[in-house]
């Protein structure tokens, strides 16, 4: 018989850390190995409840325990922001195609995120980690809607101490104490942040963002095949089977989840 | 390419001998349609292998509506698949089965399910005899007779059938039922071609009015961003029947739930016409207009299932036009309407 792809693998929660108001991070122990590389999604189960896909926020190269950030949005994630630590979940995966970060290798990285867009592109920061060396540069930018809705914030301050590492944020409102940029994350792309005939741009945000931010880097000079969209999906099975996930002849789950524009450009409204 | 011949007596006694080793899914009229029905000997009279395809599709068969494929740990399920024969597969049937296997047996990952349902299934297929008013084969590079993915097939004479073998699995069955069947005369072989081409020809004057000079994949194509589809779609009421009525639609949905105290994981047939189907979590939908769904549809058939399959994967069954549609749309009046509206400038991909 085949191996069920449906079948989710059991994996306990070690550890619940609040993020922002709306995004927890869970951090979870497979019982059976399981591992993934920058770019992948992977399917969490809440028992009984559903499953959502999520890319995992940890280091890819600790596989030990996975961690996802996770917004509340709908009912699944809505009870998953009500368990603890010790209970259980379902995961399958990982699925889809991972960032190619060795096409990046001599080229300078713009990471362009937007609100709980910041999750994967974390797990994508922490794999460049270990490539800073042939790296050019990271050009970090990203924009949440108040400055309490940005997760990681101790650890942004770690990342900001990389060699060649550079990251500006922005809010859409300011709250006081706030000193930095407020508006939209469009707003702090400027000419100049990198060298565009010898970079890479790597997007994840909601939909809307990642319009408005595509447009944008076309506007700065950027080639459509130097563009890289972590594209949102309603992904069910994962394995291109049931077809939720279509964008064009496209199948998100597998092959994507990141596209280039220059892939999707000719499908009216990817978004 | 090995035929034989087996008369209407015989015929009668051979699917008693299929009953004694198999269960048997066979078309059978009910009020004045063919539905494909599991029958038992005292319903063999009534098996109608003349006439055209039934109403409802073969998929169930094979890809029930809702079925339980995993659960949250413990034991897993087994996809252990049901065996029986099905009789009376039309060509257009076996196309849609082409397209299922395709789907769920090929590429990276293999559906279990579906692959235990079908490697058990013998398939006797036939030639269709008439057509429905709806019925299109012809326009989408299909025939009304079975060319491909059948055990044996039944070319309907007027006493009996010409069968032709298509897979050892079918060989067994004539060699387990010698007797039966007798060597063809070459007017039944005449016969046969004459049927199929007489219905050729039906099917070319009914469909007359909807012959389109563009491949269909092309007329899709060109009119990916024509606002026209709105017009087009404007009786649909998203009742998504053609979804289901579909030989081809497989789209489903994973289902999470309790079911006696322990969390059950189902595949549940779903529905691109829905409005929920393809939204986000955040409440983004990409095709939050109906038109940009049944347009998508259109796409899924007759353009994006290239790329991804090599085919169209509409069949011409004719199942969601008009009858199958409650808003009445017919799809080859869409594929001629479309045609007119090629906008000059259109790009082709």
């Amino acid at each position: 018989m085949h191996e069920n792809p449906y079948r989710p693998i059991k994996a306990q929660i070690e550890k619940v850390i609040t993020e922002t108001p709306t995004i927890k991070t869970f951090v979870l122990r497979p019982g059976e190995p399981m591992s993934f590389l920058s770019g992948q999604f992977m399917q969490v189960g809440v028992p009984g409840m559903g499953e959502c896909p999520f890319t995992p926020s940890s280091d890819p190269k600790k596989t030990a325990t996975i961690e996802f950030s996770v917004m509340k949005a709908g009912a699944v994630t809505a009870r998953l922001h009500e368990m603890k630590a010790g209970e259980v979940l379902g995961l399958r995966g990982p699925y889809g195609k991972p960032y190619p970060i060795k096409d990046y290798h001599g080229k300078d990285v713009y990471v362009v995120g937007g609100g709980v867009g910041l999750a994967p592109l974390r797990a994508f920061l922490l794999a460049l980690r270990h490539e800073l060396d042939h790296l050019n540069k990271i050009e970090v930018r990203f924009g949440a809607r108040t400055p309490s809705d940005i997760s990681y914030q101790t650890q942004i301050e770690d990342w900001k101490k990389w060699k060649n590492t550079n990251i500006v944020m922005t809010v859409d409102a300011g709250a006081p104490g706030w000193k930095g940029n407020v508006g939209l994350v469009t707003t702090i792309l400027k000419d100049g942040d990198v060298d565009i005939k010898n970079s890479v741009a790597v997007v994840c945000g909601p939909p809307i963002m990642m319009k408005f931010v595509t447009k944008r880097l076309l506007d700065m000079g950027f080639a459509g095949k130097d563009i890289y969209l972590s594209m949102e999906k309603n992904m069910s099975c994962g394995i291109g089977k049931c077809f939720h996930c279509s964008l064009g002849s496209y199948f998100v789950c597998k092959d994507g989840p990141v596209f280039t524009w220059e892939q999707i450009k000719d499908i009216p409204d990817p978004w | 390419m090995t035929e034989h011949h087996i008369s209407s007596a015989n015929f009668g006694r051979f699917l008693e001998k299929l009953l004694d080793v198999s269960r048997l899914i066979a078309p059978v009229e009910e009020f004045g349609k063919p539905h494909f029905k599991e029958i038992s000997a005292r319903d063999i009279p009534d098996v109608r292998l003349a006439g055209y395809r039934t109403v409802e599709s073969l998929k169930t068969y094979f890809y029930p509506l809702i079925e339980k494929v995993s659960r949250y740990f413990g034991e897993d399920e087994s996809a252990r698949g049901e065996g029986f024969i099905i009789l009376g597969a039309r060509g257009c049937d076996l196309e849609g089965l082409e397209v299922l296997d395709k789907v769920f047996s090929e590429g990276d990952f293999q559906d279990p399910f579906y692959v235990a349902n079908r490697d058990k299934v013998t398939v006797i297929s036939a030639d269709c005899t008439d057509c429905a008013d709806t019925c299109f084969c012809t326009l989408v590079k299909g025939q009304p007779y079975p060319v491909k993915l059948f055990d044996l097939n039944l070319s309907p004479q007027k006493d009996g059938y010409v069968v032709e073998v298509g897979t050892p699995k079918g060989q067994a069955l004539i060699d387990s039922n010698k007797g039966l069947f007798s060597k063809v005369p070459k007017a039944f072989l005449d016969d046969k071609e004459n049927n199929r081409r007489r219905l050729g020809d039906l099917l070319m004057e009914k469909n007359r009015d909807f012959k389109t000079r563009l491949d269909l994949s092309e007329t899709h194509k060109r009119n990916l961003e024509n606002t026209a589809w709105k017009q087009l779609t404007k009786d649909c009421v998203e009742c998504s029947n053609c979804n289901y009525i579909c030989p081809t639609c497989s789209c489903f949905l994973l289902l999470d739930q309790e079911a006696d105290k322990q969390s059950e994981r189902y595949k549940v047939w779903d529905a691109c016409l829905k409005s929920g189907y393809a939204k986000v979590a955040g409440g983004a939908n990409p095709r939050g207009e109906l038109f940009m769904r049944l347009q998508n549809r259109y796409h899924c058939k007759f353009d994006y299932s290239f790329d991804r399959l090599g085919r169209f994967t509409c069949v011409g069954c004719g199942r969601c036009c008009l009858d199958g549609c409650a808003g009445r749309i017919d799809m080859r009046r869409v594929f001629v309407e479309l045609e007119k509206k090629v906008p000059l400038t259109a790009k082709l991909k």
